[in-house]
């Protein structure tokens, strides 16, 4: 679909490529900034004027936390405070300043996402049109605005991921191995992405005092394009096993897992087993019988009473091991579709799935949408309203459930079935539409390379 | 105000009886007994579907209109204690927030708030609320000024059910009047307890039904949940097989 419009160079139609061009960079943060800022603004007012609330039950909790760290408590006195200490640390300013200011913070970070999303394009030569495009997906994306101006902290976590993917396409492995140790002490699913960042930082592409070369976005038509046959990596068990250990490889596991560790370790010795309790191990056992979106939450609701199996266990894992480890395999060296699809995978099978995980592959979405040669009529519309349309229809049954106390938790189950067959079928109809094509290239290959200009 | 729950740690029916019988000060106010306000409650409902609903109490004070002016009104509250059975809690954040914008005098949970966990996982827990008697609280009623509160509940999951629903039952609440003096002696308080008619329920006993899962589900749920994971896993792992452009090692051969 996108590349409709970068071919429009050449197109028919200079209206529309005028209207995009005109429609630059910072004009659309400008125009978002003040949109979240308004949005902040009235959320008080909803707060203090009407009976329903604008702001999320999070961000109390969170403000709660924060109010409680200032005065040099736990911020897991607070009960139902389940993130690391570090976000109610960033939250002081709540109790000190003003109760909006983590709202400020989050839609700030909403907004930097913009901007990476737009740096990472920028990289990777993509069309100014095509990258305004795209940025757009995420600024103007209702969801988006309201997740950051309600207090939910995930464009946090969105910010981080794609600072990683950016000191990765910059070389500063370094970096990229703090802020990933450090992501993943925040929130704990960025961990699915360890496997394709050790696959690429490959010695073919990072040698040390070298940046990488990254392959750069051309107008292919079809699935595959002249460039990535050159450029693509033989991705084959040989390789894996002969050049597993890089300097690279080593140096990102060993750092993030510091990282990781002090981070842990540090809270822990703050704030003792409730730090443990609440911000890992919950995440990690979690199976909350409420109803949600996940496929298993009937049947955890109907088996809570009794003791789940190791065996039982072992088959609900399965199929989220068995999806990430062939996506990781098929993917991994273009790895913002390794993440994405990763994501979605992972947010689908998994035993919980409230409307904020939806996020975090909906950063990703505008990496990957320029090698996408999914066109929006009528596949993309398509796409996109059978995944809306399975949701409503969740929604529907869960509304029925727990605003008019109706037994409707068959019917509410065969919602989710079908909302994990949207899920399915849109992650395929991705897949299927999307332009394979590694990020980086072999370093030897440069000087045999002639069509591409380097920096 | 006291907090009666300040002092034992049970929550338990009959302890909390004993703890009445015991005695709470009262009639210490200066009044003449036949000027002593009676409290009844009038009505109690449940008001809302689904698993969020309110709580209304109506609390009736049989009060002579010439002790209407004795009766110190500006220093009087209505105390409320319903405990709650295990299907269902109040949440005390909720609470909170419906205090800091004047619904109530004063409120608190007490027990288990776990806002979480299914019913079988849970224990009872209580809520206090304190609400002033001021004249204009007072509703006019044609038998005479009521007081209506309205306790938002939630309900938990239930254990499960063969027919569907759970059934929870709301035993009569306490209701107390306490009131202080100014004048005589600085923070003086008084209680009396429901005098007269008693606390009498002018409705019946209140029933929740709420929605549970059905055993007899168990067995297919599972079954047909591990297929459709099975199912999705496969065409997403041939997709990717299919479509990706890593693994075959042909296409690269040929350019």
């Amino acid at each position: 679909m996108l590349e409709n419009y970068g071919n429009s160079q050449n197109s028919q139609n200079p209206c529309q490529l005028k209207a995009m061009t005109s429609v630059n960079i910072r004009a659309l943060l400008l125009f978002s900034a003040i949109f979240r800022v308004i949005l902040i603004l009235y959320g008080e007012w909803q707060d203090s004027h009407m009976e329903v609330r604008y702001t999320d039950v999070d961000y109390l909790v969170f403000s709660d936390a924060a109010s409680l760290m200032a005065s040099g408590d736990s911020p897991y006195k607070r009960t139902t405070y389940r993130y690391s200490p570090l976000l109610a640390f960033l939250l002081i300013p709540n109790a000190i300043i003003h109760r909006s200011w983590g709202k400020f913070l989050f839609s700030a970070s909403d907004l930097l996402v913009g901007f990476f999303i737009r740096s990472i394009l920028k990289l990777r030569r993509v069309p100014e049109n095509l990258c305004t495009y795209s940025v757009m997906i995420w600024l103007l994306n209702p969801f988006t605005f309201t997740i950051g101006t309600r207090g939910n902290c995930e464009p946090i976590v969105c910010a981080v991921i794609l600072w990683i993917i950016i000191c990765l396409m910059n070389g500063n492995v370094l970096q990229a191995a703090f802020w990933y140790g450090l992501v993943v002490h925040f929130r704990i699913y960025p961990i699915i992405y360890a496997l394709p960042i050790i696959l690429i930082l490959d010695s073919n592409f990072f040698h040390s005092g070298q940046k990488p070369f990254l392959s750069y976005w051309t107008a292919g038509h079809g699935k595959t394009t002249q460039s990535s046959t050159d450029a693509t990596y033989h991705y084959n068990m040989q390789n894996v096993l002969t050049k597993i250990f890089t300097r690279q490889r080593v140096m990102f596991g060993l750092v993030s897992a510091i990282v990781f560790f002090s981070f842990t370790g540090l809270f822990f010795y703050l704030y003792g087993w409730a730090f443990l309790h609440e911000a890992l191990l919950y995440h990690l056992t979690r199976t909350d019988p409420r109803h949600n979106f996940s496929v298993y939450f009937y049947h955890i609701y109907l088996h809570y009473e009794k003791e789940i199996s190791v065996l039982e266990k072992f088959i609900s894992f399965l199929p989220q091991f068995m999806v990430q480890l062939v996506l990781i395999s098929c993917f991994a060296q273009d790895f913002p579709i390794c993440f994405f699809v990763q994501t979605v995978a992972f947010v689908a099978f998994n035993k919980v799935i409230t409307a904020q995980y939806f996020v975090w592959f909906f950063c990703l979405l505008p990496l990957i949408l320029p090698w996408s040669s999914m066109k929006l009529k009528w596949e993309g519309i398509c796409c996109f309203s059978v995944w809306m349309g399975a949701q409503i229809h969740w929604l529907m049954w869960g509304y029925m459930l727990e605003f008019k106390g109706k037994n409707v938790f068959l019917q509410l189950w065969m919602a989710s079935l079908v909302f994990l067959a949207a899920n399915t079928l849109v992650l395929i109809m991705i897949i299927r539409h999307h332009r394979y094509s590694p990020v980086f290239r072999h370093l030897e290959l440069k000087s045999s390379k002639n069509s591409v200009k380097l920096e | 105000m006291e907090s009666y729950h300040g002092e034992y740690g049970s929550l338990l029916d009959s302890d909390f009886q004993d703890f009445i019988a015991r005695g709470l000060p009262s009639g210490l106010c200066g009044m003449l007994p036949d000027d002593l306000p009676r409290l009844s409650v009038l009505q109690q409902n449940l008001i809302g579907e689904g698993s969020h609903r309110l709580l209304s109490s109506s609390i009736r004070l049989n009060i002579e209109p010439k002790s209407l002016t004795k009766l110190p009104t500006h220093s009087c509250e209505v105390i409320l204690i319903e405990r709650l059975p295990i299907g269902v809690f109040a949440d005390p954040f909720e609470l909170q927030h419906l205090l800091q914008r004047g619904v109530f005098n004063n409120i608190a949970v007490f027990g288990d708030t776990n806002l979480e966990l299914p019913s079988f996982l849970s224990n009872h827990s209580v809520v206090e609320v304190h609400m002033d008697v001021g004249p204009n609280l007072l509703i006019s009623h044609k038998n005479g000024p009521y007081i209506n509160i309205a306790l938002p509940l939630h309900a938990r999951y239930p254990p499960l059910d063969a027919s569907g629903y759970s059934r929870v039952k709301f035993g009569a609440p306490d209701v107390f009047m306490c009131c202080s003096i100014e004048g005589n002696s600085p923070n003086q308080s008084c209680l009396f307890s429901p005098t007269g008619d008693g606390a009498e329920l002018g409705s019946g006993e209140i029933v929740w039904r709420i929605p549970a899962g059905r055993k007899t589900h168990a067995e297919v749920v599972s079954i047909v949940t591990f297929i459709s994971a099975i199912v999705s896993t496969l065409f997403i792992v041939l997709a990717s097989i299919f479509y990706s452009k890593a693994i075959p090692y042909k296409t690269l051969k040929q350019s």
